[in-house]
């Protein structure tokens, strides 16, 4: 097939303006496609990871005790054991944070009593024998606490008091052993006092969703103290029943003892959504803007094709009347669209590095990753076509007799 | 002359109405998305208190683990907050004018007729308000003086106010705060610095506490910090006396320092107690002892996200994009009636007349599309305020806050006019008025 480029280009570079303006068009949305795509990905990426945590279904109830009267130990009994005796409950576990809210305790942990070449630091849950049940935890290796391991809640007088077991996570134990077995071995906290690996559980997350290492997390077999403003309970709903069961738990546990306040009673996911909230609104935003930029260049070739043909009304009948088909005609905006394109999508592939690199470089984001910058391509390709496309059978549309009538 | 020029505009958009719409729209979805951006990224990156924001300064000292910096991707910052200890010692220095150490506590307001309401609490010392320009409705701070031993008073948010005594002037009212009788001595207007600068510890956007009490209550009564406490040093921590003797950082230290003169003699009052510390064995890292005014902890701390940096890159990119594709068309367009121009310039209009007839036409394009966009972005913005809102999400960070449509958007928009007539205008306008006339007039 002859696309007759010769012509077609030498007719471009005669009147270059309104093409080299389109050609900008699709070089700086290819650019910002690709770049956008690649940080959206990753958001979403990122969103997705395995918690290894029942999220939908569980709920949270912070309680904080306010009076002298105020017993801690008698008070978090009671309120387990109601929550425990609704029909809609898994497991419930007291607990010192939430994980995925973005607040928490942390702490180094290490193989070697007193090791300081290592700086890593652990989330940690303070949970009891129902704790891995509660949060949806898997176990894949070792056992889980028992309820007479479940060791008191800390004070102001011994706060730095430690464990005598710990359950890692897999990333946890990865750091800490390599891949040895951890199982049965000891580990230290900053102040030398020993715990001993019992378990495994994978996948996990701790806290903070935006920490390189959000997936180092252990567990302690200790009841939380309301040291840190207040104790939190962890509660796994029978799936559809979450709901119903914050209702309840929120007109029982808000009357049931006056020397405390319930902070609140909320759905795990809501600790999620509010954590992942940036990265979500940034994929949103980007994605709108993206989609305008797509349908503003797409308007751009649309309404260039149209003037194109508009003035060329004369040539095309010409054309036709000394003997060029339709196809020929639809053909030959086609192909002069995909010129421009294509001059506008070089230019994007620079572009697109360019900016890659500078926000990899300025934003320590990881490098645009190239395969994106090919389905980028091949999008702006095709919606270019496609805009070209109406604009070009309207040409081939125009009689022959248009080249005799005006002259 | 103008209006004349005007009504030729109206006339050539009546003309071809389809394509002056897709340009006012594509001027609109430019400034909109602009608009929507910018207004974020200003409310992000103010300074709430620019009025004497070079004249209050953070200290912060680092006291941090000799093998590792407090925050690894920047060494050479140290720890934001401080120790008891440290901050104990600049709250007791007479150099400043003013001087501020604080924390933030979680309470229970109860005693005041209402349920026991959860109320977080800035334990903070006797100048908080006056230093950081606290508006009260009713009565007032307590005396800086008197800090020690410290009244129990308590300065309540209008809002607190509200919930609790119904917004009348409660000031003597006794209530009962972590089940201690607390006088209230004060009550605050609506206050909400954006960003929160003198606390950018768990949410930069969030609001103020909703009551406030003389900071030496929060360790008499071994209230924790329910804001970030951060530990180096193994250390036996076996009792409240402990903790405030140990290297944990919670608490934050402000300064007031009118002029250069204090600014150095306050520095100095930090490098000599550095000195006799590090003597003592503590401070192991290379003496760090910084005074950081405003602007600068709002860059230390890294208010404006990396994400909103990007965004404004993109929103102008975007711009971009919208003002070409709107030179293209206005060159179509006005090509396309090259003939009437023809025709006036035979009859005598110069090139600068024409010039400056087809700049007016792009600059009634660009103020409807500056009007149309302004509207987006407000209605673009009251979507994403709705999003957070709608979700229960925004408070705790304050993002809902950020997306209020105001001045800032509509003066954007007017400086974004501005610029979208001259980038897409001034070449169509001119290569119109450089056709020979003589051309489209042989053509008729």
């Amino acid at each position: 097939m002859n696309l007759h480029l010769r012509p077609i280009l030498s007719a471009l570079l005669r009147n270059r303006t309104g093409a080299v303006l389109v050609a900008m068009q699709v070089a700086i949305a290819l650019a910002v496609l690709v770049n956008a795509l690649y940080i959206v990905t990753q958001r979403i990426e990122k969103m997705g990871r395995p918690t290894g945590m029942d999220v939908e279904n569980i709920f949270v109830v912070q309680s904080a005790g306010f009076t002298a009267h105020y017993d801690l130990k008698s008070s978090i009994q009671q309120d387990l054991a109601w929550l425990r005796s609704l029909p809609g409950v898994i497991a419930a576990t007291p607990s010192n944070a939430i994980p995925l809210s973005g607040g928490g305790s942390s702490q180094g942990l290490t193989i070697v009593p007193g090791d300081r070449t290592r700086d890593n630091s652990f989330g940690y849950y303070e949970l009891d024998e129902q704790g891995l049940d509660a949060l949806g935890l898997h176990l894949v290796a070792g056992r889980n606490f028992r309820h007479e391991e479940i060791e008191p809640p800390i004070t102001v007088d011994d706060a730095g008091r430690f464990v005598g077991n710990v359950i890692l996570s897999r990333a946890a134990a990865k750091e800490l052993f390599g891949d040895q077995n951890p199982l049965g071995k000891p580990v230290y906290d900053t102040l030398k006092h020993q715990a001993t690996v019992i378990g495994i559980v994978d996948p996990a997350m701790n806290s903070w969703v935006d920490n390189e290492h959000s997936d180092w997390v252990f567990y302690m077999p200790r009841l939380t103290s309301s040291l840190y403003g207040g104790v939190r309970y962890i509660v796994r709903a029978r799936p559809g029943e979450r709901d119903a069961m914050i209702r309840l738990a929120e007109a029982h546990l808000s009357t049931s003892n006056p020397d405390r306040v319930i902070h609140f009673v909320r759905p795990m996911t809501y600790f999620k959504d509010l954590s992942y909230l940036s990265d979500r609104s940034m994929g949103i935003y980007l994605l709108t803007v993206t989609g305008l930029m797509i349908a503003v260049t797409c308007l751009g070739i649309f309404a260039l094709a149209t003037f194109n043909v508009a003035t060329r009304t004369k040539q095309i009948g010409t054309r036709r009347a000394v003997g060029a088909r339709r196809a020929d005609v639809v053909q030959y905006f086609l192909v002069e669209n995909g010129m421009i394109t294509s001059a506008g999508i070089l230019a994007g592939c620079a572009l697109a590095l360019a900016t890659g690199y500078y926000l990899s470089l300025q934003y320590s984001l990881p490098r645009l990753n190239l395969y994106y910058l090919v389905g980028g391509v091949l999008v702006l390709w095709a919606v270019g076509q496609l805009a070209a496309w109406q604009p070009a059978r309207r040409a081939a549309a125009v009689s022959p007799s248009v080249a005799t009538r005006t002259v | 002359m103008l209006g004349y020029y005007v009504r030729l505009a109206l006339r050539s958009f009546s003309r071809n109405p389809g394509i002056s719409a897709l340009m006012v729209l594509a001027i609109a979805l430019g400034i909109a998305v602009c608009v929507m951006t910018l207004t974020v990224f200003h409310a992000m990156s103010g300074n709430p208190i620019w009025w004497k924001s070079d004249r209050l300064y953070a200290v912060t000292m680092d006291n941090w683990d000799p093998n590792n910096a407090a925050d690894k991707k920047h060494p050479e910052l140290p720890p934001p907050l401080m120790t008891y200890k440290d901050a104990r010692y600049v709250a007791a220095s007479r150099v400043p004018m003013r001087k501020v150490i604080m924390y933030t506590v979680d309470a229970t307001i109860s005693g005041a007729g209402t349920a026991p309401l959860r109320t977080p609490t800035r334990a903070t010392t006797g100048d908080f308000f006056a230093m950081f320009d606290a508006p009260f409705l009713y009565g007032g701070g307590w005396s800086a003086a008197a800090e020690d031993p410290p009244p129990p008073s308590i300065v309540l948010s209008r809002e607190t106010n509200e919930k609790l005594f119904g917004g009348i002037n409660s000031v003597g009212r006794v209530l009962r705060w972590n089940d201690q009788e607390f006088r209230v001595v004060g009550v605050l207007d609506d206050w909400f610095p954006r960003p929160r600068f003198y606390d950018l510890n768990g949410g930069s956007f969030s609001p103020p506490e909703d009551a406030y009490v003389p900071f030496a209550w929060g360790p008499a009564l071994s209230l924790q910090s329910s804001g970030n406490t951060e530990c180096w040093k193994p250390e036996t921590i076996n009792n409240e006396q402990d903790f405030l003797a140990s290297d944990c950082v919670w608490i934050e230290t402000w300064v007031e320092l009118p002029d250069a003169a204090t600014h150095e003699r306050m520095q100095t009052v930090l490098d000599n107690y550095w000195a006799e510390q590090h003597r003592a064995g503590r401070f192991p890292r290379p003496r760090n002892n910084r005074l950081t005014d405003v602007g600068q902890w709002l860059r230390d701390m890294q208010v404006v996200d990396n994400d909103n940096r990007v965004l404004v890159g993109l929103a102008f990119a975007f711009l971009a994009v919208c003002l070409i594709n709107t030179v293209g068309l206005l060159l179509a367009k006005f090509l396309n009636a090259a003939a009437i121009t023809g025709v006036r310039r035979a009859l005598g209009a110069s090139r600068r007349q024409i010039f400056t007839q087809h700049l007016v036409e792009v600059a009634i394009l660009a103020v409807l599309g500056a009007a149309l966009g302004c509207l987006l972005a407000a209605l673009g913005l009251a979507a994403v305020h709705h999003m957070y809102s709608a979700a229960h999400l925004g408070h705790r960070g304050g993002y809902q806050e950020l997306t209020h449509f105001d001045t800032v958007g509509v003066a954007w928009a007017i400086v974004l006019a501005v610029v979208a007539t001259l980038a897409a205008g001034l070449y169509p306008a001119w290569r119109v008025g450089r056709t020979p006339p003589a051309v489209y007039l042989k053509s008729q």
